[in-house]
């Protein structure tokens, strides 16, 4: 049910940035990331309990959380308010373009991991799909924005390199409970981002 | 010295304190055992291991040694032994110690591995080996080169910097195993715990920062792994493993293979049960055929196909092995091919010349090799039969089949297999036929059912349908032939198309010979042949019960003496039905018995058999009748029951309209209920308690044909009630409703008896003087004579007197009365309240209205004349209907009239209150002829026309001062009609 909404809310989120006269106004774009991030928002937890379900102890266990857990690949979304309140528009639509940069790859990381360790969870994999092509929306989406309000572009960068192959299972499941919490955060964070580029460019 | 201290290492690795003195003697000897060996052979052994190198498997736990061996002469071969040690964490912990021996070639470079339990990751080890020649003269390798320098084995060194490591990472391990799990940390002063799927583990501590695990006969979990993890309690983060737990890898079982067309070997095997590994760590399977060398990894886990060699090779050698991380199994197979052939299932499978009891039966097998000759086997299915046939073939097969059913379908199979060395059979293929028609073999089974009407037979045929063996074919028609034998010219023909199965006839009285046949599309049947008789024969038999089962009823019947050609039992199935749906049994001249079983047969119907016996001649004629219950039930109802003669003592009970025959049961009698309040029964009953607990008599009737019951001995007047329900050896008729029943009392009949006698008497009366009533009339109520019709007025015309006439009313003059004095009395009351008129009457026309002098006087005054008053009726006179008629005759004399005046007067008189009114009486008459107020006519003739008069006169006292004067008498005439008297 999810899935194909969400598709059709991703398909004009994703051709937007190509089509060459783009509209000039920075609120259109704003605001349909800020949709489409709301709407991821929805789904983050969603995926992370599934993620969790299908992982074993201690992942599983009620109430499971390893806020110590970090990947050195994948910038933290947690920021003081202080330092975040302090960003420009151009840092903060940066570091959110930087992070679901880095999201996606991990996403497809850790979907590819699970396909190894879970083959027979369908929906996991469903789900870690739908939320990396989220991410790549969302993406195309801030780079409209970023276009709209004349800033540069940053590049793609490769953020996963070769280290994380070697991985071994375990590792490879915190990875994922890494990259899922992330997610969720790193939403979470954008929808305040868009929230307060909406209010300064309302439509 | 060093060298010595090390020999002693070796042999002793973990020397005890409590042997220390013995030991250092024992160590004492041995050392200056060996120095004196040393100076004896003084040069070290030529080939010690050199070039040690230790290569390191983390993920296997495996250390791989390699070594060479220099000083070997070239294409020198030698056996040696070389002995490796272990070492743990300290050189002086050995924890292994093992011989390897190989023989070893010029420039070798020899490999020796060793799997440790311990993950590498865990501790330090340390290596070291030397050799000696492998003499089997001498066993004892007392000459050992020097030991090798250790070698460090350090993996801790390359894991980073990482607070905490546990190890070892995605072990596979086989259910049941055990496993040793360490972890290592690199903050001493945190407090680390480890979980396996979230319950603490008790480790040991090997070193500062390394505790290990052991885990002990590991189960599996999951496929995807066991998660053992650690975590510091200080915010470290989690560290862990997956244990990958595998059941063990079974061999393969009922390993085999066969080729249907000695091209492909088609091998299949049961892998057993799964190991519950992720797809990627699962075991594969490899098919290994020694004599060809070829190698195959099979795709799939139950069966691989191999391509037979076209070389013809026969004798094949298969191993089969399954194999995965931890294990390796391997099953053989050596076989010939040709004694694996599983041929393909047979092909083209036809049947020719096929005949009402031949069929011939072809089929085509798959080549196999020229020179193969397979056996086939060919089952035929037909009617609930099996036959069975086996055929050696090479190319095409073929099978007569015969003696088969005509117009019947069978089902043939077939299936080949090798006739040289039997392997398997093919897989069966079918195919059905059916036989040609056939004449119907038998003649169709005939019964009739003869009735008369109006002088006619009316024969209604019938027959059973040929069984699918005597029919030989689908029976199209049935003919019958009708023939007279009366007049045997004549004879008749029908044709009845199938599936009829019986016709009506109408015949006269004659004799009659039916023939009746049955036609397929081949041909004709015998014919089944009946004598209808002129003569119906329905000879009274005496109808006799059966007892029936639930398996059907168990006839005999007495044998004939006679030629008899059969015997034919005949029912109907349903004998309350409209159509009693006639069913017959034939049974051949010897029998006497049958059993009569059909699935109609209810419990509680009657059913009635009529055995038959069948003369020489065709004829049947009636033996028994038997009637019977396949179960008998109670009765089911009551009769309905009249009552009549009730009397003050008895009533009778008659129920005729009650049938016996279509009872649920034979009926044996009735019981007659009576409950009274006496209770009290007499003789011929019984005391019965009913379900409801009421008392009741009961009298028993033995007979089911007496169907009325005097009930006797009643008391009058009294509430009786009854039933009556008939019983059988089953059982009694529901106790339903009693019918209520009052006797009345003992007199009422004697008093109808006299009073009915006395109202037909008094009807008789009545009819008698209805039909007298003229008589009557002129016996009791004569006519009052008509003045103008009477006798006397022909008598006075006969005198020719022309002054006499008869006086109308008109011509009368009233007369006046005036009441002078009035004083109360009862009559005037009386006055007053019948009319409001005053006391003074006027009672007709007065003066004025006198139109003249008349012959007659008549007055009245209701007041005086209490008689008429209360009559209302001038005609009721009393006086009148006294005076007989014949008086008339006596008036016409003027004396005789005057008497008889003088007599009402004085009644007249008699009747008046005395000295009540005084009145004054004017006649008119009087006033009319005065001066002869009270002079008498000598001669009045006007009295005498009036036939009807009336007294009303009251005279007073006082006036009637002549009492004697006729005069007053005469004034008292009146002629005035009835209705007059009211105005």
């Amino acid at each position: 049910m999810s899935y194909p909404l969400a598709q059709l809310c991703l398909l004009p989120l994703l051709l937007s940035p190509l089509s060459p006269g783009a509209p000039i106004s920075p609120a259109e774009p704003i605001s349909q990331a800020y949709s489409l991030a709301l709407y991821m928002q929805k789904n983050t937890s969603t995926l992370l309990q599934t993620y969790l379900q299908y992982q074993g102890s201690p992942f599983s266990d009620p109430g499971f959380s390893a806020p110590e857990l970090q990947l050195s690949s994948l910038p933290p979304a947690v920021v003081s308010f202080k330092t975040w309140h302090a960003l420009d528009d151009g840092e903060r639509l940066s570091h959110a373009q930087g992070a679901f940069l880095a999201l996606t790859q991990h996403l497809q990381l850790v979907g590819d991991d699970q396909r190894d360790l879970n083959p027979g969870s369908p929906m996991l994999l469903a789900q870690l799909g739908a939320a990396r092509l989220r991410a790549q929306g969302l993406l195309g989406n801030m780079a409209a924005i970023m276009t709209a309000l004349g800033l540069p572009i940053p590049p793609e960068e490769d953020t996963l390199g070769v280290v994380p192959f070697g991985a071994s299972a375990f590792e490879r499941k915190c990875r994922g409970y890494v990259v899922t919490r992330e997610y969720g955060h790193w939403t979470d964070r954008a929808v305040r981002d868009l929230a307060l580029l909406k209010a300064k460019y309302p439509g | 010295m060093r060298f010595e201290w090390e020999v002693l290492q070796n042999e002793n690795p973990e020397p005890m304190a409590l042997f220390s003195v013995f030991q250092t003697t024992f160590l004492l000897a041995l050392l200056s055992l060996r120095t004196y060996q040393s100076e004896v052979l003084s040069e070290p052994l030529p080939w010690a291991p050199e070039s040690l190198k230790v290569f390191i498997n983390s993920t296997h736990q495996c250390l791989h040694l390699q070594w060479s061996v220099h000083n070997l002469a070239h294409h020198q071969e030698l056996k040696m032994v070389f002995q490796i040690e272990i070492s743990r964490i300290k050189t002086s912990n050995v924890i292994w110690v093992e011989n390897y021996s190989t023989t070893v070639k010029w420039n070798q470079v020899l490999h020796w591995s060793w799997e440790s339990k311990l993950p590498l990751e865990c501790a330090k080890h340390f290596i070291r080996m030397r050799s000696a020649e492998d003499d089997a003269k001498t066993p004892e390798q007392s000459f050992w080169s020097n030991w090798s320098s250790w070698e460090e084995v350090d993996v801790q060194n390359s894991l980073g910097h990482d607070p905490l490591f546990v190890f070892p990472k995605d072990k596979l391990v086989e259910e049941g195993s055990n496993v040793t799990i360490c972890y290592v940390s690199r903050s001493p002063q945190s407090n680390i715990s480890c979980y396996l799927e979230g319950v603490q583990m008790q480790g040991e501590q090997l070193e500062p920062n390394v505790t290990v695990f052991n885990l002990n006969h590991v189960a599996f979990i999951r496929e995807t792994g066991t998660n053992i993890y650690c975590k510091g309690d200080q915010g470290d983060s989690i560290k862990g493993i997956v244990l990958f737990v595998s059941k063990v890898l079974e061999e393969p079982k009922e390993f085999s293979c066969e080729t249907q067309d000695l091209t492909t070997l088609n091998c299949t095997w049961d892998p057993g049960s799964d190991t519950g590994l992720l797809k990627q760590l699962s075991q594969s399977y490899t098919l290994f055929e020694s004599f060809s060398g070829k190698k195959t990894l099979c795709k799939h886990k139950s069966w691989c196909s191999w391509e037979v060699a076209p070389e013809s090779q026969e004798m094949y050698n298969f191993t089969l092995t399954a194999e995965n991380y931890l294990r390796k199994r391997s099953v053989h197979l050596l076989f010939n091919l040709t004694h694996r052939v599983h041929p393909m299932a047979p092909f083209s499978v036809l049947f020719t010349d096929v005949s009402t009891t031949n069929a011939t039966m072809t089929w085509k097998v798959h080549s196999t090799g020229n020179y193969y000759t397979l056996l086939c086997q060919v089952k035929l299915y037909g009617e609930g039969e099996v036959t069975q046939h086996n055929v050696s073939v090479e190319v095409d097969g073929e099978q007569l089949f015969s003696g088969l059913e005509p117009d019947t379908e069978y089902r043939a199979q077939v299936r080949c297999a090798n006739a040289n060395h039997f392997w398997k059979w093919s897989e069966w293929t079918h195919q059905n036929f059916t036989t040609a028609e056939a004449a119907p073999s038998e003649a169709p089974d005939v019964w009739r059912n003869v009735k008369s009407v109006q002088g006619h037979s009316v024969v209604t045929l019938f027959w059973k349908p040929l069984s699918k063996l005597q029919a030989n074919g689908k029976i199209l028609f049935y003919n019958i032939v009708i023939e007279n034998l009366d007049r045997s010219s004549s004879s008749k023909f029908l044709s009845i198309p199938a599936p009829a199965n019986g016709t009506e006839l109408n015949l006269d009285q004659c004799s009659y010979q039916i023939h009746v046949t049955a036609h397929n599309s081949v041909g004709t049947s015998p014919a089944s042949v009946i004598i209808v008789s002129g003569d119906p024969g329905n000879k009274e038999v005496e109808e006799e019960r059966v007892k029936g089962t639930e398996d059907g009823f168990s006839l005999s019947w007495k044998p004939q003496p006679g030629n008899v050609t059969g015997y034919i039992v005949e029912w109907c199935d349903r004998p309350r039905g409209p159509l009693c749906d006639l069913q017959w049994k034939s049974v051949g001249p010897t029998t006497t018995s049958t059993v009569v079983s059909s699935d109609a047969f209810r419990p509680g119907v009657q059913y009635n058999f009529r055995i038959y016996g069948i003369s020489t001649e065709r004829v049947p004629y009636l033996l028994e009748k038997k009637t019977g219950y396949s179960q008998e039930l109670a009765p089911s109802d009551n009769p309905q029951v009249v009552m009549s003669n009730l009397t003050s003592r008895s009533f009778t009970l008659s129920w005729k309209d009650y049938s016996i025959e279509s009872q649920p049961s034979f009926i044996q009698g009735y019981h007659v209920y009576l409950k009274s309040k006496a209770g009290q029964c007499h003789s011929g009953s019984e005391k019965a308690v009913l379900s409801d607990d009421a008392v009741c008599c009961k009298y028993k009737i033995d007979n089911p044909k007496q169907k009325t019951f005097v009930v006797e001995n009643l008391q009058p007047e009294s509430f009786y009630e009854f039933l009556v329900t008939p019983y059988s050896s089953v059982g009694e008729g529901p106790h339903g409703a009693f019918t209520k029943v009052t006797t009345p009392d003992e007199y009422s009949p004697i008093l109808i008896r006299v009073i009915l006698p006395m109202v037909f008497c008094i009807l008789l009366i009545m009819i008698i003087c209805y039909l007298k009533s003229q008589w009557m009339k002129e016996k009791c109520y004569p006519d009052i004579p008509d003045p103008y019709k009477s006798s006397v007025l022909s008598l006075i015309k006969s005198k020719e007197n022309p002054r006499l006439t008869i006086m109308n009313i008109k011509d009368c003059v009233p007369d006046s009365i005036e009441v002078l004095n009035k004083q109360e009395g009862t009559r005037k009351s009386l006055t007053e309240t019948e009319s409001s008129k005053p006391t003074y009457l006027y009672l007709l026309p007065t003066e004025e209205s006198y139109s003249g002098p008349g012959p007659c006087i008549c007055f009245e005054n209701f007041t005086y004349n209490q008689a008429a008053s209360d009559s209302a009726s001038c005609g009721h006179v009393p006086v009148a209907p006294k005076a007989p008629p014949s008086q008339l005759a006596l008036l016409t004399s003027p004396e005789n009239l005057l008497k008889a005046l003088e007599e009402n007067y004085m009644n007249s008189l008699g009747e008046i209150p005395a000295g009540e009114t005084s009145l004054n009486y004017v006649s008119q008459l009087a006033s009319a002829m005065t001066g002869d107020k009270f002079s008498l006519p000598t001669n009045p003739p006007e009295p005498a026309l009036c036939s009807e008069y009336k007294m009303q006169m009251a005279i007073p006292l006082g006036l009637a001062s002549p009492p004697s004067s006729g005069s007053s008498s005469l004034s008292s005439f009146t002629l005035l009609d009835e209705g007059e008297h009211y105005h």
